[in-house]
C-alpha cells in the first residue's frame, strides 16, 4: 500500500512539473494521460481500502515540546472504508475527466501551462485531504486544494475568470477560517493533536460535559464545509466558479471536490460529536433549504453550465438533508431509518458525481463544438452528435431519478428513509420528492434545448473525439450499472458507514431492494427486465415505416416555431413567484449588510487618522486579546 | 402464485381501462343532453389506431420518437404489476407508491421527450405545459405522500392497504382522490393535450398504433389511480373484494366524468395555482398524522 501511495504522489506531481515546461499541445496531452492514470491508481488504492484499513507513519520533525506544532511533526495518511469510498468516487471520475481532458484541451488555443501544472495538483490534494489522518495537515491540505483549483477557474485569465476566481478565493478563504478557529478550539480543548483516532476517543466524551463548545465548534465547521460544499446561503461563489472553469474541471469540482466536505462532516459529525438532534435537524435544515432553492434557481436557468451548477447546489442539498437526517434520526432513536438515511446519503453522492461528471462533459463536448452554453440559441444537435446526446439523456434521466437509473434508488432511499418517520424531516422529504420533479423539467428543459428542439440558426456540427466521447459513455454505463445493480455499491456503502460507527440495517439489496416490515421495497432490474423486454416486443411488431414532414397547420413553409429556453415552464415560474421573491429579498439584504460592514469599515478608516483615537483603539483591542487569551490558558 | 395473480390483472386491466373510459364518455355526454357512443366505443376507436400504420416525422430525433408511445405504455403497464387490482396478490416487492409514481412521471417524460423531438410548435407547447403540471401536481402529492407514509410508517403497498383508518389517513385519501382526477389529466387540468387550442399537444405528431398506445396509456394510468384509491379502503382478501372493487371502479368513474362534464381548462397558471393552493390539505393531513390523530 505505501507503494501505491508512494506512486500516487510521485505521478502527480511529475504530471505537475511536466505541466510547467508544457508550451506544446503534446505535453498537455501528456499530463493529462499521467493524470488519468494517477486517478486510476486512487480509485484501486479506495478499493483496497474498503477491505482493510491501511495506515502509514511520517515523521516529519522530532519535536520534543508539547505545542500545537508539534501536530505537525509526524504526517499520518490512512485509508479506512469511509475515504476508501469517497477515493472510489475521486478516482473514477478523475480517470474520466483527465481522458476527456486529453482532446478538449485543444480548444484553448492559448498558453495551457496554467491548466497543465494546477490540474495534477489539484487532483493530489484532493486525494491527500481524504488520506490524512490529522486534522491539521487536513486543513493544510484542505487549503492547498483551493488554492490550486482556484488557479484551474482562473484559466482562461478574462474579466469574468479573475471575478469568479475571486469570489471564490474570499469566501472559500473566509469559510475555511471558520473551520481553521473551529480546529484550534477543538485542540486547545483536548490539546492531544489532532489524531482522529485520539479526536474520536476523547472528543466525544468531552462534548458531552460540554455542550456549549460542542455547538460552537459544530457551527465552525458546519460554515466551513457548508460553504465549500455550497450549501444555501453560502453558494453564491459556486455558479460563477463553475461556469467559468474548463468543462472537465468544472465536472471534477462538481463530482468530486463537492464531496471533500461530505467527507468531513461524515467524520466530524458521527464520529468525534456525539449525535445530538438538534444538530442533526439543522443540517437537515440546511440540506432542505439548500436542495429546494438551489432547484428552484435551476429551473431558472439558460445558460447550459450555470443550469448544472445550480443544479449541483441543489444535488449536494439532497446528500447533506440526508446526512442531517441520519443523524437527527439515529440520536431520536430510529435506528433503521437514521442508518439507511447516511446510506442514501453517500449513495447520493456517489450517483451525483457521476451522473453530474457526466453532465458536464456533455455540456463541455457541446461548448467544444458549437463554442456556445446558450440554451436558446443551441438545438436540434442529437442529428450530428448522437453519443453525447445518448449520453446526455442516460445524465438527464439519472439526476432526474427516472427507474430504472442510479439516481432513482438514492433518491428512493432518502424518501424510504425520512418521509415515514413520525418527526419534522418527513416534511423535509415531502419537500425533496417535489424538488425531484423540478429537477426532471428542468433537465427535460436541459436535453430538449439542446439537442432535439429546432435552432435558431442551421448548426452542423461532427460528433466530438473518440476520448471525449468514450468518457462520457463510461460515466453514462456506471449510472446505469448502479442503477440496476444497487447492490455493488451498497456493500461499499454499508462498510463505509460502518466505519463511522453505525451499524447499518439489514435490507435486502438483491434482486430488489427491501426495507423490511412494509417500509419500502423497489425491484429496479426485475422492472428494467420486464419494461425492455415488452417495449422491445412492442416496437418489434409495431415498426416504423413511412416518414412524412411534420405537420404545419397545412402552409408549405415551415412553422419554424421554437420555445425559447427561458420560456419554459413560465407560468409555473409565475406562480411559484415567492420562492424567487423570496430569494431576491434574501440577495438585497445580503448586499444591505454588505454596504453596512463596509461604511463601518470606511468610518474605522476615517477614524484612524486620528492618532489618539488610534491609540485608544489599539489598546482595546490588544486588552480583548490578552483577555482572550488568558481565559483560553487558563 | 403471485406472478401469476399480477399477470391476470395486467390482462384486466389493459381489456378493462378503455371501457372504462367509454362509461365516461358516455356519462359526460348524458349529462349533456347527447345522446353519447356506445360504452365500446373507445375499444373500437383504439382497434381502429392499431389497425394503421406509424408514421414518423422526418425532422423527428429516430430514436426519441420511436420508442415514446411504447416506454409510455410500458411504464405505466410496470407499474400494475405491483399494484393489485382485481385480484389481491401481486408482485409487490417490485415497487412501492414511490416507484409508482417515478414510473408515471417516467411515461410522461417519455411523450415530452418524442414530441419535443418532433419540432412540431404544438408538440413543444404541450409538452412543457405538461411538464410543468406536473410539477405543480407534484407539489401536492408530495405533502399527500408523507402524510400517508408518516401514519401509517411505511412507504410499500403491503403497508398501505388498506390504511388504518385516522383523520390523517381518511384526509390523505380523500385528498388523494383529487390528485387522482388531477393526475389523470382529466378536464379541466387537461391543458397539456388541449384538443381545440393545441390540437392534442404531446400527441400531435403521433399516428397508429404510437398514437392507440399513448391513448391506452392515459386510460391505464387512470385506472391505477383509481385502482390506489380504492385500495386504500378495500380489504385485501376475500370474494368481496372483486364485486367491491369493480363497482367502486365504475362508481368512481362516473363521479370524476360528471365532475368532468361542467368544467372548461384551466390555463396553465390557473391549474398550477389551484395545486399550489391545495398543498396546505396535505401538510394539514401530515400534521395530523405526525401527531397521531
Amino acid at each position: 500500500m505505501e507503494v501505491i501511495f508512494l506512486f500516487i504522489v510521485i505521478i502527480l506531481s511529475v504530471a505537475s512539473f511536466i505541466g510547467v515546461f508544457s508550451r506544446s499541445a503534446i505535453l498537455t496531452k501528456l499530463v493529462n494521460a499521467l493524470s488519468a492514470l494517477g486517478s486510476l491508481t486512487i480509485a484501486y488504492a479506495g478499493i483496497m481500502g474498503l477491505k482493510e484499513s491501511v495506515e502509514l507513519n511520517i515523521t516529519l520533525l522530532h519535536l520534543k515540546s508539547d505545542s500545537i506544532i508539534n501536530a505537525f511533526s509526524t504526517l499520518t495518511l490512512k485509508v479506512d472504508p469511509l475515504s476508501g469510498f469517497f477515493m472510489i468516487i475521486l478516482g473514477i471520475l478523475g480517470f474520466c475527466t483527465s481522458v476527456y481532458g486529453i482532446a478538449y484541451l485543444d480548444m484553448y488555443k492559448g498558453d495551457k501551462r496554467l491548466y497543465a501544472f494546477n490540474y495534477p495538483l489539484f487532483l493530489l490534494f484532493m486525494f491527500l485531504v481524504l488520506v490524512s489522518w490529522n486534522l491539521l495537515w487536513f486543513v493544510v491540505f484542505w487549503e492547498l486544494m483551493t488554492l490550486f483549483s482556484q488557479f484551474l477557474v482562473a484559466f482562461e485569465r478574462n474579466e469574468k475568470t479573475l471575478i469568479a476566481t475571486l469570489k471564490y478565493f474570499c469566501m472559500t478563504k473566509a469559510a475555511a477560517d471558520f473551520m481553521l478557529i473551529a480546529i484550534v478550539l477543538v485542540l486547545i480543548t483536548i490539546s492531544g493533536g489532532g489524531d482522529y483516532d485520539i479526536l474520536s476517543s476523547q472528543l466525544v466524551n468531552y462534548f458531552r460535559s460540554h455542550p456549549l463548545e460542542m455547538y460552537l465548534v459544530s457551527a465552525g465547521f458546519m460554515i466551513g464545509l457548508g460553504v465549500k460544499a455550497a450549501l444555501v446561503p453560502f453558494h453564491v461563489w459556486l455558479p460563477d466558479a463553475y461556469v467559468e472553469a474548463p468543462s472537465n474541471v468544472s465536472s471534477l469540482l462538481s463530482g468530486a471536490m463537492e464531496k471533500m466536505p461530505v467527507y468531513m462532516m461524515f467524520r466530524f459529525f458521527l464520529s468525534f460529536t456525539p449525535l445530538t438532534p438538534n444538530i442533526g435537524l439543522l443540517i437537515a435544515l440546511f440540506g432542505t433549504l439548500t436542495l429546494f432553492f438551489g432547484t428552484m434557481y435551476a429551473l431558472k436557468q439558460t445558460d447550459s453550465k450555470r443550469l448544472l451548477s445550480y443544479h449541483s447546489v441543489g444535488q449536494i442539498g439532497y446528500v447533506v438533508f440526508a446526512l442531517g437526517a441520519g443523524i437527527y434520526l439515529l440520536s431520536k432513536g430510529y435506528t433503521t431509518f437514521g442508518a439507511l438515511a447516511l446510506m442514501a446519503s453517500l449513495f447520493h453522492a456517489l450517483n451525483h458525481a457521476f451522473f453530474k461528471g457526466l453532465l458536464f462533459l456533455t455540456a463541455g463536448s457541446i461548448l467544444y463544438r458549437t463554442g456556445s452554453r446558450d440554451l436558446d440559441h443551441l438545438g436540434g444537435l442529437a442529428r450530428f452528435m448522437p453519443i453525447t446526446a445518448f449520453a446526455a439523456l442516460i445524465g438527464s434521466l439519472s439526476i432526474a431519478g427516472m427507474p430504472p437509473f442510479n439516481g432513482f434508488v438514492s433518491k428512493w432511499m432518502i424518501y424510504v428513509s425520512t418521509l415515514p418517520t413520525p418527526t419534522l424531516v418527513s416534511l423535509f422529504g415531502a419537500l425533496a420528492l417535489f424538488i425531484s420533479a423540478v429537477t426532471t423539467a428542468s433537465f427535460v428543459k436541459y436535453f430538449t434545448s439542446i439537442f432535439v428542439r429546432p435552432p435558431a440558426k442551421e448548426i452542423t456540427v461532427k460528433e466530438v473525439p473518440v476520448s471525449m466521447w468514450a468518457s462520457q459513455l463510461i460515466l453514462a454505463v456506471l449510472c446505469v450499472i448502479f442503477g440496476v445493480y444497487p447492490a455493488l455499491p451498497l456493500e461499499a456503502i454499508s462498510k463505509a458507514v460502518d466505519s463511522v460507527g453505525v451499524t447499518t440495517p439489514s435490507i435486502t439489496v438483491f434482486p430488489g431492494l427491501i426495507v423490511s416490515d412494509g417500509i419500502g421495497n423497489i425491484a429496479p432490474l426485475a422492472l428494467l427486465v420486464f419494461s425492455g423486454a415488452l417495449t422491445a416486443v412492442l416496437l418489434a411488431i409495431f415498426p416504423y415505416k413511412i416518414s412524412l414532414p411534420v405537420w404545419t397547420t397545412g402552409t408549405r413553409k415551415s412553422l419554424a416555431m421554437r420555445l425559447p429556453a427561458s420560456s419554459y415552464y413560465a407560468s409555473f415560474e409565475e406562480e411559484f413567484e415567492d420562492v424567487y421573491s423570496w430569494g431576491e429579498w434574501c440577495v438585497c439584504t445580503t448586499k444591505r449588510l454588505w454596504d453596512a460592514t463596509k461604511a463601518v469599515l470606511s468610518s474605522f478608516e476615517e477614524a484612524s487618522f486620528d492618532l489618539d483615537k488610534m491609540m485608544t483603539g489599539a489598546w482595546l483591542m490588544l486588552l480583548i486579546l490578552l483577555t482572550i487569551l488568558g481565559g483560553v490558558l487558563l | 402464485m403471485n406472478a401469476v395473480y399480477a399477470a391476470l390483472n395486467l390482462i384486466f386491466i389493459v381489456l378493462f381501462a378503455p371501457l372504462l373510459d367509454g362509461i365516461e364518455r358516455k356519462v359526460k355526454a348524458r349529462l349533456q343532453s347527447r345522446q353519447g357512443p356506445p360504452l365500446i366505443q373507445t375499444w373500437l376507436d383504439l382497434l381502429k389506431l392499431f389497425r394503421r400504420p406509424n408514421v414518423r416525422p422526418r425532422e423527428s430525433v429516430r430514436w426519441l420518437f420511436e420508442p415514446a408511445p411504447a416506454i409510455a405504455l410500458v411504464s405505466v403497464l410496470a407499474a400494475s404489476l405491483f399494484i393489485p387490482s382485481l385480484l389481491p396478490g401481486s408482485l409487490d416487492t417490485w415497487g412501492d407508491i414511490i416507484a409508482f409514481i417515478y414510473l408515471s412521471t417516467l411515461s410522461a417524460v417519455a411523450i415530452a421527450l418524442g414530441a419535443f423531438s418532433t419540432g412540431s410548435a404544438y408538440a413543444q407547447i404541450g409538452s412543457h405545459r405538461e411538464v410543468s403540471i406536473i410539477m405543480a401536481e407534484e407539489f401536492s402529492l408530495a405533502f399527500i405522500v408523507a402524510a400517508l407514509a408518516a401514519s401509517s410508517g411505511g412507504l410499500s403497498f403491503s403497508r398501505l392497504f388498506p390504511l388504518q383508518l385516522k383523520v390523517s389517513t381518511i384526509t390523505g385519501a380523500l385528498a388523494f382522490a383529487v390528485m387522482a382526477y388531477v393526475a389523470g389529466a382529466r378536464i379541466p387540468f387537461d391543458v397539456a393535450e388541449a384538443e381545440p387550442e393545441i390540437v392534442e399537444g404531446p400527441f400531435i405528431e403521433f399516428s397508429g398504433k404510437g398514437l392507440g398506445m399513448l391513448k391506452l396509456s392515459i386510460y391505464v394510468k387512470r385506472l391505477l389511480l383509481t385502482t390506489i384509491l380504492l385500495n386504500f379502503f378495500l380489504p385485501q382478501d376475500g370474494t368481496v373484494r372483486v364485486l367491491v372493487y369493480v363497482i367502486g371502479l365504475v362508481i368512481i368513474s362516473v363521479v370524476y366524468a360528471s365532475i368532468e362534464a361542467h368544467y372548461g381548462r384551466f390555463r396553465t397558471k390557473d391549474a398550477a395555482r389551484f395545486l399550489k393552493r391545495f398543498a396546505i390539505v396535505g401538510i394539514l393531513s401530515w400534521i395530523l398524522g405526525v401527531v397521531g390523530w
